[in-house]
């Protein structure tokens, strides 16, 4: 089997001692010796609660924590059963863990649970991460359950998220999916998320785990491939999101570089699927499909202004290079404009994200600088969604959110022309 | 007195007709030599042009940013530049070949000295041609990251940067093929060194608040200012 070149030998050792088993929840760890603890009990709860009859493992993937992330999952391991209530399961919940020898990668974390759901002959998994602060028994089971029982092959989150979290998801990310693979998944980028044994056979045979795009993000990648390969896809309502602690978290440059670079890379991999298909179909989503807290303070936005201003100035001749003249024409004006009246139309946000989507693909300069050179051009579209919306409802943020989709569905034909035009 | 005149005309006439005899055939061997070079040059440019199309060398200099500066230039395409350099490289080669085998006095030893130079040639070229990428790729990735990240005068920090390889390419081509080896040392010594010495002077004497601002706002401000904007994800 290709997979056992690079597991572990004694990792490899723990898997053959479990045998085979229905459910697989994966953890990938990396320093969370503080949260690894309660995202464990949560679990276990949830397998005891809900999956009784099913055999089922806990697997930890640590990316090298020098903190004693370790030692935790080893001691909750020996402390379990004092603290489930009375819980009990007619099969052991087996536990394994294993240390990968790179820098912590979510790829590389994601190719070990995949392999191990391959090896153990999982049925349904889960991948749960422990940064996030509020994973509760109820989330686990919602992504298991679907794959388990209803037959899909991915399960995405639903969250409820604040009005002003989650905007490059909700301006760019999730329409533009939507619109170039013709699915309706809203969280493509999160941090947990179920999958079928059968998808986890077939990710696992492809070779681009040591791709830049997948080692980072690999999340999007695997529900693309679901999409490609005609695979059910759904996703589930898990509610409330805890905000990242302030000072962790990707920054904006370091989102966009790492959710759009991927999306265009699977753009450009999946080309066959996309090219010829039009309109979206909704997912079979359990819960409602979205919802928008009322909270949030809308952020203070000159600083942004002036970033996008200054980007667009200083970076002319690079978003010449990928910017149809007229589009580029347009931004500059817009760049001129007065502050207080900005407006980013959105035929022209989606113009301009399908002619950086087309260039990555011509390859008209280094893709990653390519991708950078966007974020500016992001900042002046979160801009002009902050002054419109500073004191919108969460259902006309939604309201415009969706005419933003149908917007992306509408120019998609100009993204095939631009895309499939001779460079 | 007249016949001494005829002999010496004789004399000359002969002369001249030998060495036509012997110069002739050099001529015909030299000019067999170039027109053998000319074909040789032409198949080895038509070959390397086919192999940089398979690898994609124009993406990757158009990638690199090589390619704009070539238009600025008027030059053509990366592979199309390779391949013509292949082609006059290798005819030139051989028309000095054949020029020698003209053995006219003086040249020989000139010839020698230039075929000498032509690997150091080849390498300098090579060293501007990777000057250039880097010093394009390294400029564009510092413009983009400065205007993220706010920066004042990304412009400035791109150009410095560009401008340093560029100066340590051009310095290391001119190092190579031997010309002025302590000149272009000194010079270039000069021009780094005072280069330093001015950014030095600027940053810490005439800026040295625009130098405590610049780490007040990296080593505290900057973890504010980038929780003013939303979560993204």
């Amino acid at each position: 089997m290709a997979e056992e070149s690079f597991l572990a030998d004694d990792f490899l050792r723990q898997l053959m001692s479990v045998g085979e088993v229905d459910l697989l929840v994966g953890i990938p760890s990396y320093n969370n010796a503080s949260t690894l603890g309660q995202t464990l009990q949560s679990v276990e709860e949830s397998l005891l609660q809900n999956f009784v009859r099913e055999r089922a493992a806990i697997l930890n993937v640590d990316g090298g924590s020098t903190d004693e992330t370790l030692q935790v999952f080893e001691q909750s391991a020996e402390q379990r059963g004092a603290s489930h209530k009375g819980l009990t399961s007619l099969r052991t919940i087996h536990r394994i863990s294993c240390q990968y020898d790179k820098s912590p990668s979510q790829g590389w974390a994601l190719r070990n649970i995949v392999a191990a759901a391959d090896l153990l002959r999982a049925r349904a998994c889960a991948v749960i991460s422990p940064a996030t602060a509020n994973v509760t028994p109820l989330w686990v089971a919602n992504l298991l359950r679907p794959v388990h029982r209803e037959g899909l092959d991915f399960v995405a989150p639903l969250y409820v998220r604040s009005r002003f979290q989650g905007l490059l998801a909700r301006d760019l990310l999730y329409p533009m999916t939507r619109a170039v693979f013709g699915q309706r998944i809203r969280e493509l980028y999160a941090d947990e998320w179920g999958f079928s044994g059968r998808l986890a056979s077939q990710c696992l045979e492809k070779d681009v785990w040591h791709e830049e795009p997948v080692r980072v993000r690999p999340q999007a990648w695997m529900a693309i491939t679901a999409i490609g390969g005609g695979l059910k896809c759904g996703q589930y309502f898990l509610g409330p999101k805890g905000a990242a602690p302030a000072g962790t978290g990707p920054d904006i440059v370091e989102a966009i570089r790492q959710t759009v670079g991927n999306f265009f890379w699977c753009m450009e991999t999946n080309q066959a699927y996309w090219l010829s298909r039009s309109n979206s179909q909704p997912v079979s989503t359990f819960g409602p499909d979205h919802e928008l807290s009322s909270d949030g303070i809308p952020p203070s936005p000159e600083k942004i202004f002036e970033l996008f201003r200054t980007g667009v100035t200083e970076l002319e001749p690079i978003l010449a290079s990928i910017l149809a003249p007229d589009t580029h024409a347009q931004i500059k004006a817009i760049a001129l404009s007065d502050r207080t009246k900005f407006h980013f139309a959105m035929e022209l946000w989606v113009k301009t994200l399908y002619e950086f989507a087309a260039s990555y693909h011509h390859t008209v300069l280094n893709r990653d600088h390519l991708v950078q050179a966007l974020v500016p051009l992001y900042r002046g579209k979160l801009y002009s969604f902050l002054l419109e919306h500073a004191n919108s409802s969460g259902e006309e943020m939604e309201a415009q959110s969706e005419i933003l989709c149908q917007e992306f569905e509408r120019q998609k034909p100009y993204l095939v022309e631009r895309w499939t035009a001779k460079s | 007195m007249k016949e001494v005149i005829i002999e010496g005309l004789r004399q000359a006439y002969s002369n001249l007709v030998r060495m036509f005899a012997e110069f002739l055939p050099r001529l015909l061997v030299m000019l067999v030599i170039v027109v053998v070079g000319l074909i040789v040059a032409y198949l080895l440019k038509t070959i390397l042009r086919a192999v940089l199309h398979v690898t994609r060398l124009d993406r990757l200099s158009e990638e690199a940013g090589a390619s704009r500066f070539l238009r600025m230039a008027a030059l053509p395409s990366m592979t199309e530049l390779l391949s013509r350099s292949l082609f006059w490289v290798t005819w030139s080669g051989f028309i000095l070949i054949g020029i020698s085998v003209l053995g006219v006095a003086g040249l020989q030893e000139q010839i020698s000295r230039l075929f000498l130079l032509l690997p150091a040639i080849f390498v300098a070229i090579l060293i501007l041609f990777l000057g250039l990428v880097t010093a394009n790729f390294l400029s564009r990735a510092a413009l983009l990251a400065a205007v993220n990240a706010g920066y004042p005068s990304p412009k400035l920090l791109s150009w410095s940067i560009r401008f340093v390889i560029w100066a340590l390419a051009v310095s290391m081509a001119l190092e190579q093929v031997g010309v002025a080896r302590q000149t272009v040392l000194a010079a270039f010594s000069i021009v780094f060194g005072a280069f330093m010495f001015g950014m030095a002077l600027a940053f810490g004497l005439g800026g040295r608040e625009l130098a405590r601002e610049f780490l007040e706002r990296n080593l505290t401000e900057k973890k504010r200012e980038k929780h003013e904007e939303p979560q993204p994800l």
